[in-house]
């Protein structure tokens, strides 16, 4: 599975001597892809906060409970929208597949109409439920659609980092490139900074913090900013559980109109 | 069947209450204000205020539902307090049980009823309602069971409900153009119209479904009542001068079988839905002076086809149906071919605060249509302002009898 992969047996401190050695030699597609399958374990429940914070100070809150578990060929996720009120009992369910040619299965039950419906994957570029995160920006963009090239290496905010940029193999994507400073060993992406299709600067990501569980490095509070529309949206992982047991009967038709 | 459904039904309460109590009961709702106005006269088409709760409480192994609302229409002057649905849900390993009022809702098809008929619907202000207010919930004893993907269903359903017409004073009673012309209006025999509540008056329904990563199908079945009557109608003809004096017409439901399914699968970009039924038994009214009640029963099939994508960020859904009458002949009054097709446009602006929807059917046969417009803001998270049209094109047919009710509308909603 794309995030993984064998990688999720080795432990730690092997990982980290393994990375050590070959860093020197490193690409810019190498230091995205260890970023891309930087492990999280093999499956996650957690909860997530989205706020919208628009460019009048106006405050909205998202809440979201979500579950994820990697099946080999097929990395499966469900999330159960708990707010606002409007889109209660609403749940999303992601079946996503290593194979390259296969685009993900998505479905959405809507309690309104009572109905799982199938539902595009198509829209990568598509803002996920109001906010400055494409689904490509969480994370499901897959290296190889983009060039890497490691532009220089610096300290930012105390971490030694590779600051790369990309540009997408396809010339009408949404961002004409993307810069990202990657904390070296740790292989987490602290900042990116978006530019537009014109190439004017669009919207920065920053990392907030993140933290080691079960010997999984997992970012538990990010910062999107869209600086052309002074619109901002913070999110927060919370309650994160990783290699507890989520069931496979929870990536389900049942799940999905059961609900939390 | 009634009385067995009902203590079955005491029992799962008793049964699923003792595994639930001690959760809190979570209650959410809504409140909105829905005005309109008549382009025709200028006149409030409807002026009604809503008040809807939902109370559910939900543990691993059990959960309940009650949906209570209340309805103040100011036209009229007339209130509606109902619930919507109530229910409790049993839930194994492998196998979910739900018993009460409950909403059931089959089929891939949008806004089209082919499949999707096991809860009739509420046609008390035509097709306009929200979705989830059309349909009306129905007693029944569902039981789910669960293989991997797969999903068997039956539902028994003890108590025929059946389609909730308009009152005759409505605007949106329909209008009846197959009647033979005579002086006067028709009178009306109701005494027929209700099915018995007796056990062998059920109905029964069974649905297969599997979603996997190749396509979502559903193979359903039901032997059922059909959801509208059917309307016999009786010709006093003056047997000296052979002149027909007045009609009556008699609202009676028959039986109907069906056997249908449907599919959606992705083929990018495109996520491509059918849906089809068959159904055995239904009676047309017919002009063929031969037949006593001016009724002729066959057997039809209803299809859909269907496209969803996305074009420059905007939603894009457009459907076609058709019905096909078999063993048809000249007097059936519906045509033996008949065309439908629904169009969606829909796009979010403004971090999806600001929502633009267009949803238009469009009838063939009688080349009316309506149009439906709305524009939607979020002021705040939960708080909804919405400004449409009902916009009703044609002089006959399904749509365009209601040529006069074409009307602008307002939804002010609060969600808890």
């Amino acid at each position: 599975m794309k995030k993984i992969k064998i990688l999720t047996i080795i432990t730690g401190a092997i990982l980290t001597a393994q990375l050590s050695h070959g860093e020197s030699k490193l690409t810019g597609l190498d230091v995205i892809k260890k970023v891309y399958y930087r492990p999280v374990g093999k499956d996650m429940k957690s909860t997530l906060t989205m706020k919208l914070i628009g460019s009048s100070g106006s405050v909205r809150v998202r809440k979201i409970r979500q579950f994820s578990r990697d099946f080999g060929r097929v990395e499966k996720k469900i999330m159960f929208f708990i707010s606002p009120a409007d889109v209660k009992n609403t749940s999303f369910m992601n079946w996503s597949y290593d194979r390259p040619s296969k685009s993900d299965d998505q479905w959405i039950y809507l309690p309104a109409i009572k109905k799982v419906k199938r539902i595009s994957s198509d829209s990568k570029s598509d803002y996920f439920m109001g906010s400055d995160f494409t689904y490509d920006d969480l994370g499901d963009r897959h290296p190889n659609m983009d060039t890497h090239k490691i532009i220089r290496e610096e300290t930012f905010e105390g971490e030694n980092c590779y600051v790369v940029e990309s540009r997408p193999k396809d010339k009408d994507y949404m961002y004409s490139k993307t810069i990202s400073w990657v904390i070296k060993g740790k292989w987490i992406g602290l900042q990116k900074k978006f530019y537009d299709e014109d190439g004017n600067y669009l919207k920065v990501l920053k990392v907030k913090s993140y933290k080691k569980i079960k010997g999984y490095r997992i970012v538990v509070h990010s910062e999107m900013k869209n600086v052309q529309k002074n619109h901002t949206t913070e999110m927060i992982l919370q309650n994160v559980r990783i290699n507890s047991g989520v069931s496979s009967r929870k990536f389900t038709e049942r799940m999905m109109r059961r609900g939390l | 069947m009634i009385k067995t459904a009902a203590t079955f039904t005491s029992l799962l309460l008793i049964f699923a209450t003792g595994y639930i109590n001690a959760e809190p009961v979570a209650i959410n709702g809504y409140a909105r204000n829905y005005s309109g106005i008549l382009f025709h006269s200028n006149n409030y088409g409807i002026v009604q205020n809503t008040f809807d709760l939902t109370f559910t409480q939900k543990t691993e192994s059990a959960g309940l539902k009650a949906n209570p609302y209340v309805r103040k229409n100011e036209i009229d002057e007339t209130s509606q307090l109902d619930i919507r649905e109530v229910y409790l849900d049993m839930f194994f390993d492998f196998m979910d049980i739900r018993a009460g009022k409950q909403q059931i809702i089959w089929g891939k098809a949008d806004g089209v009823f082919i499949t999707d008929v096991v809860s009739p619907r509420d046609l008390s202000e035509f097709i306009l309602p929200d979705f989830t207010e059309i349909r009306m919930g129905i007693t029944a004893l569902k039981i789910d069971l669960y293989i991997g993907e797969q999903t068997i269903e039956v539902a028994a359903v003890p108590i025929f409900t059946p389609v909730k017409m308009p009152d005759t004073d409505s605007i949106w009673y329909p209008k009846f153009n197959f009647l033979p012309e005579i002086p006067g209006n028709p009178s009306f025999d109701y005494s027929k119209k209700d099915v018995e509540k007796k056990l062998k008056n059920g109905e029964i329904f069974a649905k297969y479904s599997i979603l996997s990563s190749i396509a979502d199908i559903e193979i359903m079945g039901g032997y059922m009542w059909d959801d509208e009557p059917s309307l016999h109608v009786e010709k006093n003809i003056d047997p000296i001068t052979h002149q027909l004096l007045s009609v009556t017409v008699s609202p009676q439901h028959h039986r109907l079988t069906l056997a249908g399914g449907s599919f959606s699968a992705t083929i990018d970009p495109f996520v491509i839905r059918g849906e089809a039924a068959y159904y055995q038994g239904k009676y047309f009214n017919s002009t063929d002076a031969s037949l006593e009640d001016g009724l002729v029963k066959k057997n039809y099939l209803h299809y859909l086809a269907g496209a969803d994508f996305t074009l420059w960020d905007i939603k894009i859904s457009g459907q076609f149906i058709q019905k096909i009458i078999f063993g048809y002949n000249d007097y059936i009054v519906n045509p033996e071919y008949s065309g439908m097709a629904t169009i969606l446009l829909k796009r979010d602006f403004i971090n999806e605060t600001l929502h633009l929807e267009f949803f238009a059917y469009y009838d063939f046969d009688q080349d009316d249509a309506l149009v439906r417009p709305t524009v939607s803001y979020d002021l705040t998270d939960g708080f909804e302002i919405i400004l449409g049209a009902n916009i009703f094109i044609g002089d006959r047919g399904i749509f365009g009898q209601y040529s006069d009710n074409s009307m602008i509308y307002s939804k002010v909603k609060y969600s808890f």
